[in-house]
């Protein structure tokens, strides 16, 4: 009795995790698909000043997310992003969704890219809609990077005449 | 999914004696939401501060420490005010020394001693009561700190009790105690005997709730987690496996004492902080135990 009890009790909980079709699938199609043929996983130079390397996690479910973009200088789009997350497949999916989305769009414009775009591409369940907050995290974190290390660079080619202007 | 349901009581007496024979329980009520919460908006049906009503699923009567509850709802409210019930101060003022717990069955009165999960008189499961937490279940004060050991043992003895299997020629109600109340000490039994998942109870016990959605930004532990993650990943070999385990093993070791530090201190952001990072050390742990 016991058994029956706590099966009802687990088989509860998961009918209400999942969204759609439940009983057959998990996970969605698409998010099976970015776990199975991984797109854009990998890692880029920290140190490249054309970098921005944006690291979150979600320390409930021990889940840690890094997102990498490249930037190109003079037009500020980013030319390439790479990521490296280790979670569950939400989360996996949501930051692979990321890197393609980034890939050819300024600076700018991807820090509108909305969780909820993600999480309906991917027709995440509500319990999993953190992973694609996360992901969201993730790709503004990375810009953050990227501008303060080109603040910092420019700070000290600015420092130097600033000096000389004091001296003199 | 809960639905508050309101009982009109106006035959009190009747209710209660249809009420004792059939009660059915919900592990879902919080202790911790005292007297003070009022859920109704109407303060005019409850002149004094001192009555309180927790929601049940099914709607039925149901028993708890001090009496007999009935569910109640916001729609019905207005219906019957005059026959409305008023309690006294329900979980507010409970102190150990103030309750005095009946058997169901034989009536017997309750050793305070001890929880109450089962009467020694006339060997009887008795009803899960939500206020006993699970340190109290195994005579153990809310510490951190606890011997192992000693806890299968007294798991044993009250499963030799309370499992179902030894209530098979008794009745449905007993039936039903026994089912909850083992499933019960299973839980407590689980949640003590991980030392992350005891220190997340501990600060609940405190009403320090850990953020499911919390995410963090902290590059140093983040970058620390990566790397782990990473070298687990790509180790080749039970060895180096190992050794990454080793390193863990130290690390768990290390924030399991900066918590309870954290928590004999009252520091409960420390607290919170130290389970953070044996969050990360147990997954990453975990994935270690799946390679190999």
């Amino acid at each position: 009795m016991l058994r029956h009890l706590t099966t009802t009790i687990l088989g509860q909980r998961l009918r209400s995790a999942v969204g759609g079709d439940v009983l057959r699938r998990m996970y969605h199609e698409r998010v099976v698909d970015h776990y199975n043929n991984p797109r854009n996983v990998g890692s880029f130079d920290k140190n490249d000043p054309n970098v921005g390397t944006g690291l979150v996690g979600a320390p409930a479910c021990g889940d840690v997310m890094k997102l990498q973009i490249r930037v190109d200088e003079e037009s500020g789009k980013i030319v390439d992003a790479c990521f490296k997350t280790f979670g569950c497949g939400s989360a996996i999916a949501s930051s692979s969704v990321a890197t393609e989305w980034v890939k050819g769009k300024p600076m700018e414009e991807v820090l509108s890219i909305k969780n909820t775009e993600i999480a309906k591409h991917l027709s995440l369940p509500p319990v999993k809609l953190h992973c694609s907050m996360l992901a969201e995290d993730a790709i503004k974190a990375a810009v953050k990077d990227y501008e303060a290390k080109r603040s910092k660079s420019n700070g000290s080619q600015d420092a130097e005449p600033l000096g000389k202007a004091a001296d003199a | 999914m809960w639905k508050k349901k309101l009982y009109s009581s106006s035959q009190i007496s009747a209710i209660l004696s249809r009420s004792v024979a059939s009660t059915n329980f919900s592990s879902s009520i919080s202790i911790s939401h005292c007297c003070n919460s009022s859920i109704f908006n109407s303060s005019s049906l409850f002149p004094s501060s001192s009555s309180s009503f927790f929601g049940r699923a099914q709607g039925k009567p149901f028993h708890s420490g001090r009496g007999l509850f009935f569910p109640t709802s916001i729609s019905n409210l207005t219906r019957d005010n005059a026959s409305f019930l008023r309690y006294e101060n329900l979980f507010c003022s409970l102190s150990k020394s103030d309750e005095k717990y009946h058997c169901w069955n034989c009536g017997a009165n309750a050793d305070n001693s001890t929880p109450f999960l089962f009467c020694e008189a006339c060997r009887s499961v008795q009803p899960v009561n939500e206020s006993t937490d699970y340190f109290q279940i195994f005579g153990l004060g809310r510490e951190y700190k606890v011997k192992v050991e000693e806890l299968e043992k007294k798991y044993k003895d009250w499963q030799k009790k309370l499992h179902p299997d030894l209530v098979h020629s008794k009745s449905q109600r007993e039936r039903e105690y026994a089912a909850e109340q083992s499933a019960r000490v299973i839980d407590a039994y689980r949640t003590l005997t991980d030392p992350l998942s005891r220190a997340i109870y501990l600060v609940k016990l405190e009403g320090v709730l850990v953020d499911e959605e919390e995410r963090i930004t902290d590059p140093e532990l983040l970058a620390e987690v990566m790397e782990l993650r990473e070298a687990v990943d790509e180790a080749e070999g039970t060895r180096a496996l190992n050794e990454i385990q080793v390193q863990l093993q130290e690390k768990l070791r290390y924030w399991s004492n900066s918590f309870e530090d954290a928590y004999l201190n009252k520091n409960y952001e420390d607290a919170l902080a130290s389970i953070r990072r044996m969050t990360y050390y147990k997954r990453t742990n975990e994935e270690i135990v799946k390679k190999l």
